[in-house]
């Protein structure tokens, strides 16, 4: 009981520290464009913003919204408030996230995996700046100089870290992996050939993985059951 | 007032930087906080220092990806803005697009020489509002998604929640790997690909057993799985 109470202070701390913040964002997103206005007179005029919001609408505002809903029961909270302001989230800060929970041999969904997940993923935040903030100055200079295998092997990076994390997301429970993968390629497969949208079919696969989640929830509770 | 200067200039650097301290700062405190927590918790601060080892490994490679689009986006926005978009929400692509869209709405393609300071103001407003829409939807719902989360816990068996977690993430991730290895128009396989996620996958897997008995391949397993898959595919292909 005390440790549901610990449990609800800490998720209403790290709430409004994750208010206070993302506001903040929100401010300093605006703040080049703003300064442009501020000190060279330039800024699109009110219907020009609004046909550039649409066309923003029009490309992304799908992932506006089915990113963050996707993402969040394998982010958790703080995960979620620094996920969706520093970006990079499937191939940095889930991956971060996860590893983090298993170095230190915590278990995912519990109080002590949600701090572990939000150590490694605040720490894969430091990296990833860090390293932006490194090449912004030298990339120019080092980039050239890298052996053409390694620009060849970096196209390959989103599969490679995707079929690794998924292994190691499927670890605890390896069937719901397996008929999740089975599922996945077939839903897209057939996506292809009727012409699904994107988006959808991120829902629909997603949707397959809880129903199939629930298949062996159902099957392993019987089985303890009896 | 000369287009380069500007967008290279002091002002910009300034006004750029106060993104990039909002995200610092708040992995900062959140990363204070959450070790605060975990001494609460009974986690020794040797639990934290493995999860800070693995997750700085398994974030080094996919951090230096965006690396190349950063060099094809600096002479077009400016290190500045490159830089904080780049460090912010949203895909290093994703900016370019957006900016290019944006400067498109008055007819200037980003890309020749007319691209002036109009049209940047154009791009700027324009991954501001994308961005914004992350931000929004982050802003008014994750403290509601939360409060939900709790609830299903007190509702529900536990055991049942932690299945429904699982199977989300894992639809989630079959269909981003799904995506990477079956090509959008005509049904068919990206070979390239397939020998990534494959190879990466068997990796993590044959890594993750020795990781049981070793206790220290375990931080750096994701890291070696991916970059295992990357040179496999690279020579392969």
């Amino acid at each position: 009981m005390s440790n549901g109470f610990k449990q609800v202070s800490f998720n209403d701390r790290m709430n409004r520290i994750g208010i206070i913040t993302v506001s903040a964002a929100i401010v300093a997103n605006f703040v080049p464009a703003v300064y442009l206005w501020w000190s060279y007179g330039v800024i699109p005029s009110i219907p020009d913003i609004l046909k550039i919001w649409a066309v923003a609408a029009a490309a992304y505002g799908v992932s506006w919204i089915v990113q963050p809903l996707s993402f969040f029961a394998v982010l958790g909270t703080v995960g979620q408030y620094i996920s969706w302001i520093a970006g990079t989230v499937s191939t940095i800060r889930v991956p971060a996230s996860t590893m983090a929970q298993k170095a230190a041999d915590v278990e995912p969904g519990t109080p002590e995996g949600d701090v572990i997940s939000a150590i490694g993923i605040a720490t894969s935040v430091f990296v990833s700046v860090g390293i932006v903030t490194i090449f912004v100055f030298v990339g120019s200079w080092v980039i050239p100089m890298l052996p053409s295998i390694i620009h060849k092997a970096f196209k390959y990076i989103l599969p490679a870290i995707f079929g690794a994390l998924f292994v190691s997301l499927s670890e605890r429970y390896p069937k719901v992996g397996a008929s999740t993968f089975a599922a996945s390629i077939a839903i897209t497969v057939a996506a292809v050939a009727f012409k699904i949208p994107d988006w959808l079919i991120g829902i629909l696969i997603i949707f397959s993985g809880i129903l199939l989640s629930r298949v062996f929830y159902k099957i392993t509770c019987h089985r303890v059951k009896d | 007032m000369d287009f380069i200067q500007v967008i290279n200039g002091k002002g910009m650097w300034i006004a750029s930087s106060l993104m990039v301290i909002v995200v610092i700062l708040q992995s900062g405190i959140f990363f204070a906080e959450a070790l605060s927590e975990s001494k609460k918790l009974g986690l020794s601060q040797n639990h934290c220092i493995k999860a800070v080892r693995s997750a700085i490994i398994t974030s080094l490679g996919p951090s230096l990806a965006p690396v190349v689009v950063l060099m094809a986006l600096i002479p077009v926005l400016g290190a500045p803005t490159t830089w904080m978009r780049v460090c912010d929400i949203g895909a290093a692509e994703t900016e370019l697009a957006i900016a290019t869209m944006s400067a498109n709405v008055i007819g200037v393609d980003i890309r020749s020489a007319t691209y002036d300071i109009r049209a940047y103001s154009y791009s700027l407003w324009g991954m501001a509002l994308n961005n914004l829409g992350w931000l929004l939807f982050t802003l008014l719902f994750t403290h509601r998604m939360s409060g939900g989360l709790q609830k299903l816990n007190e509702k529900y068996d536990p055991n049942w929640i932690k299945y429904l977690m699982a199977g989300a993430a894992l639809g989630l991730f079959g269909y981003l790997l799904a995506g990477q290895v079956i090509t959008k128009g005509a049904i068919g396989v990206k070979m390239g690909h397939l020998y990534a996620g494959a190879i990466a996958g068997l990796a993590m897997f044959a890594l993750s057993k020795i990781g049981k008995k070793y206790s220290v391949i375990r931080e750096p397993a994701l890291g070696i799985a991916m970059i295992i898959g990357m040179l496999s595919a690279a020579v392969l292909s």
